[in-house]
């Protein structure tokens, strides 16, 4: 065999195994025939990383026989409906849309419209279909600040279970939906705003090798986090600076994270009685932490949200973050960022103090574990509540919801059983899509979450008032941290008194 | 219809027949949501309960103590001025400049029309990056001539957030500037320069004497078109700073959106529309009357 035959044979056998046509060992039978060996094993997981154990998942992501079945004894009197979403681009609209969806399509003969929008035009387009009662939208993406607001728009979940029987999916489960996140992000007063949905939280993610070569430990208290940021800072800045945070002025990201150093340094925003308290003792420490904290950080951080964050870490600008559980699988991404392996999850740091949800107001729950999220409910207006419902099902059940964390989603599971489901398991590895923050993520849902408090003027207090003002404060406009919160509050004590 | 009443409309010397379709498209898409506009001003209206409440003047009271709409006001007024005045000054230099016949300048007309085939929030997220501290070019490039520490936060600083927008914005628009002027200079007459260059005139005394004189109508059409424009801006300051630091960079467009569609408070945001659309209008009015610019 010629040398040009020989490169072209080897190509082919190589595009074999990458294609999963060949097996390992015949594989290096061939490639050790041309002489070539392990060198070329070596081209062919070059390519595609981790391949092996996509192939592997592969056969395994189907959604389940049982489930599919149902759909289509369930889904046939619906068959030519069409069912819309809005939704904002997160783990599970975006593996629904692009990967599942068809599956449900196939068995019930529904068609899904996904449209994923920016949260504030979710939020628009939410409001003039519940304005106008038109149902353009037959299901709610409805984040966790807006469930007040919407409580009375959609179906109660258990209503539909107890209403509907006959379209009800075997093993549901209801009670399998974690009753943290069903009190965090799902309940308003007594009803359920749909079920939890998309679970974001705070988890610690910090650079393993960077924390090694200088000797340090992950971060276990507020106090070590910035000494530990600070000292990075020192001996590897300019180029990478011990922590980023999601500082953009006005944005919902800086209340986020504000809140999260508010909690851990044993603050809260309202008090039992309802009155704004992050202007008391602890709330002034919380922010003079927090302008501590900032001077380890880049200097871009004023102008990001947890975008910014998130590709600061990934870059290797900055070595840890307490932010979003869901950036982790992306880091793990050898692809897509040079932290692949490096960056390791741990449970938020202690706080400082603890104040008890009973000493706050409007069901506020502190917790280093900041908690974002959203449900998923049938609209009242849709004109297909009953082929709506069945999609609110399948695409919350446990096997869907295993589907989605274990195709790269990211996400924490938001019922309990998936956690421990062996296609999320199997992916516990370093990788694209990895699940091997998923164990912290379920520590920090059960014992450090810290839940925002549910009022109807929430989503102005978070999205403007709070970042507005501490935005200012940031740049300097104010004299002092207290001086900022005072403000703050005053604002914040005349928006809820109306 | 009878065919013969058909053809009686289509020859007759009356304009309403012809007038009507474009009436009715007036009445639906301007005339009806301006008066509901108007209406929605004097209610409070929580949409997501279709809560509707009569408050007679309590929207334009709480707009006359809302200290956020006068800073958002202010922002506005600054702008706009900076950014009509630069545009103004850049766009007449640069038509100049390109008026003359120089082999390559066919081209760079061309280059220069390209700004303005990207839309506003992509050119906001360009420049977005360009100001970054950690990698963007403009802090780099100040920082090389010592005019700025090149780790600033240009949209994170107070003093410097709205500048950081601007520069956007210039550079976005200023070309369509230089394409009006560069029109209206095509149009002038020769002779009177030829009279002025016999007569011994500099560049700058026939740019003084002739061509600002008879380019003062173009330029009073264009800094109409770009002034109502410019009070109207959204796009650069929702995605470059989000109105911040703080309020540094929120202007009534940003506040009136934000009060609709993230507050649900369409009265009060319907009233921060109106008050807008009015001191557009009274604006452009004066400044027909001043510049008597005729259609």
């Amino acid at each position: 065999m010629n040398e040009r035959d020989r490169k072209s044979y080897l190509a082919a056998v190589t595009d074999r195994f990458v294609r999963g046509g060949m097996d390992r060992r015949e594989f290096l039978r061939v490639a050790g025939k041309l002489g070539l060996g392990a060198t070329a094993l070596g081209m062919g997981f070059g390519n595609r990383p981790f391949m092996l154990n996509k192939a592997v998942a592969q056969e395994q992501l189907k959604p389940s026989a049982d489930v599919m079945a149902w759909l289509k004894d369930v889904g046939k009197p619906f068959a030519g409906t069409t069912l819309k979403l809005a939704t904002e681009s997160t783990p599970p609209s975006n593996a629904i849309n692009s990967q599942l969806k068809q599956y449900f399509e196939e068995a019930t003969g529904i068609k899904v419209e996904i449209e994923v929008l920016p949260l504030e035009q979710v939020l628009q387009k939410l409001t003039l279909d519940v304005a106008s009662s038109l149902g353009t939208y037959d299901l709610y993406y409805i984040d966790q600040s807006w469930s007040a607001s919407f409580s009375k728009d959609v179906f109660d979940p258990r209503e539909q279970i107890e209403a509907n029987a006959e379209l009800a999916m075997p093993n549901y489960n209801i009670d399998d939906f974690l009753p943290a996140l069903v009190d965090g992000i799902s309940k308003y007063e007594d009803r359920w705003v749909g079920v939890p949905y998309d679970i974001p939280i705070f988890i610690m993610i910090y650079r393993k090798d960077i924390y090694e070569k200088l000797g340090l430990k992950a971060p276990t208290t507020f106090e070590e986090l910035l000494n530990n940021s600070a000292t990075i800072t020192k001996e590897m800045g300019p180029t990478t600076f011990g922590y980023a945070g999601q500082m953009k002025s006005g944005h919902y990201a800086l209340e986020c994270e504000w809140t999260s150093m508010l909690w851990g340094n044993g603050g809260s925003i309202f008090s039992a009685d309802k009155k704004f308290v992050g202007n008391d003792e602890r709330g002034i420490a919380a922010l003079d932490y927090y302008t501590k904290l900032k001077a380890t950080m880049p200097p871009g951080v004023d102008g990001w949200t947890w975008d910014g964050q998130g590709q600061a870490v990934a870059q290797g600008v900055a070595a840890s973050m307490l932010s979003w559980g869901e950036f982790f699988p992306y880091f793990d991404d050898a692809s897509q960022t040079k932290v692949s392996g490096l960056c390791e999850a741990v449970i938020p740091p202690q706080p400082i103090a603890l104040r008890k949800p009973s000493e706050c107001g409007y069901g506020e729950i502190p917790g280093v574990g900041h908690q974002g999220g959203s449900s998923l409910a049938v609209s009242r207006y849709s004109k297909s509540p009953h082929a709506a419902w069945i999609f609110m099902q399948w695409a919350t059940c446990a096997d869907t919801q295993a589907l989605i964390t274990a195709l790269g989603g990211g996400t924490g599971p938001t019922r309990a059983s998936v956690y421990d489901d062996p296609r999320v398991v199997a992916n516990a590895r370093v990788g694209a899509g990895t699940t091997r923050h998923l164990p912290v993520v379920r520590e920090t849902i059960a014992k450090y979450m810290g839940s925002e408090p549910d009022l109807p003027q929430w989503a102005q207090i978070s999205s403007d008032t709070i970042p507005v003002g501490l935005g200012k404060y940031f740049a300097g406009n104010y004299g002092s941290s207290k001086e900022a919160m005072d403000d703050i509050g005053a604002q914040i004590e005349t928006i809820v008194q109306g | 219809m009878p065919i013969v009443q058909v053809k009686r409309i289509a020859i007759s010397d009356s304009p309403w027949p012809w007038l009507l379709p474009l009436i009715a498209l007036l009445v639906v898409f301007t005339i009806y949501p301006l008066i509901y506009n108007i209406w929605l001003s004097f209610h409070e209206f929580a949409p997501a309960t279709r809560g509707l409440k009569f408050v007679g003047f309590a929207n334009w009271v709480q707009l006359w103590n809302d200290t956020r709409f006068w800073s958002a006001l202010g922002v506005t007024f600054v702008y706009f001025a900076v950014a009509l005045t630069l545009e103004i000054i850049l766009g007449m230099a640069i038509a100049l400049l390109l008026d003359a016949e120089l082999p390559g300048f066919g081209v760079l007309r061309a280059v220069l029309s390209m700004t303005l085939v990207i839309p506003p929030a992509i050119a906001g997220m360009m420049f977005l990056l360009m100001e970054d501290p950690q990698f963007g070019v403009l802090p780099y490039l100040l920082g090389q001539f010592g005019l700025l520490d090149k780790s600033t936060p240009i949209l994170a600083t107070s003093s410097l957030a709205l500048a950081g927008v601007l520069i956007a914005e210039i550079w976005q628009w200023t070309p369509f500037m230089v394409l009006i002027f560069m029109a209206g200079l095509r149009a002038l007459p020769v002779e009177p320069y030829e009279a002025a260059s016999i007569d011994g005139a500099s560049s700058f005394q026939m740019f003084r004497r002739l061509t600002l004189p008879m380019m003062s109508k173009v330029i009073a059409v264009a800094v109409l078109l770009r002034g109502i424009d410019l009070f109207r801006v959204f796009d650069y300051v929702f995605v470059m700073t989000s109105g911040g630091p703080g309020t540094a960079t929120y202007t009534v467009s940003l506040y009136a959106w934000q009060q609709t569609f993230s507050f649900l408070k369409w009265g009060y945001g319907a009233t921060l529309s109106l008050t807008s659309l009015i001191i557009v209008m009274v604006m452009a009015n004066l400044f027909i009357r001043i510049a008597k610019v005729r259609w």
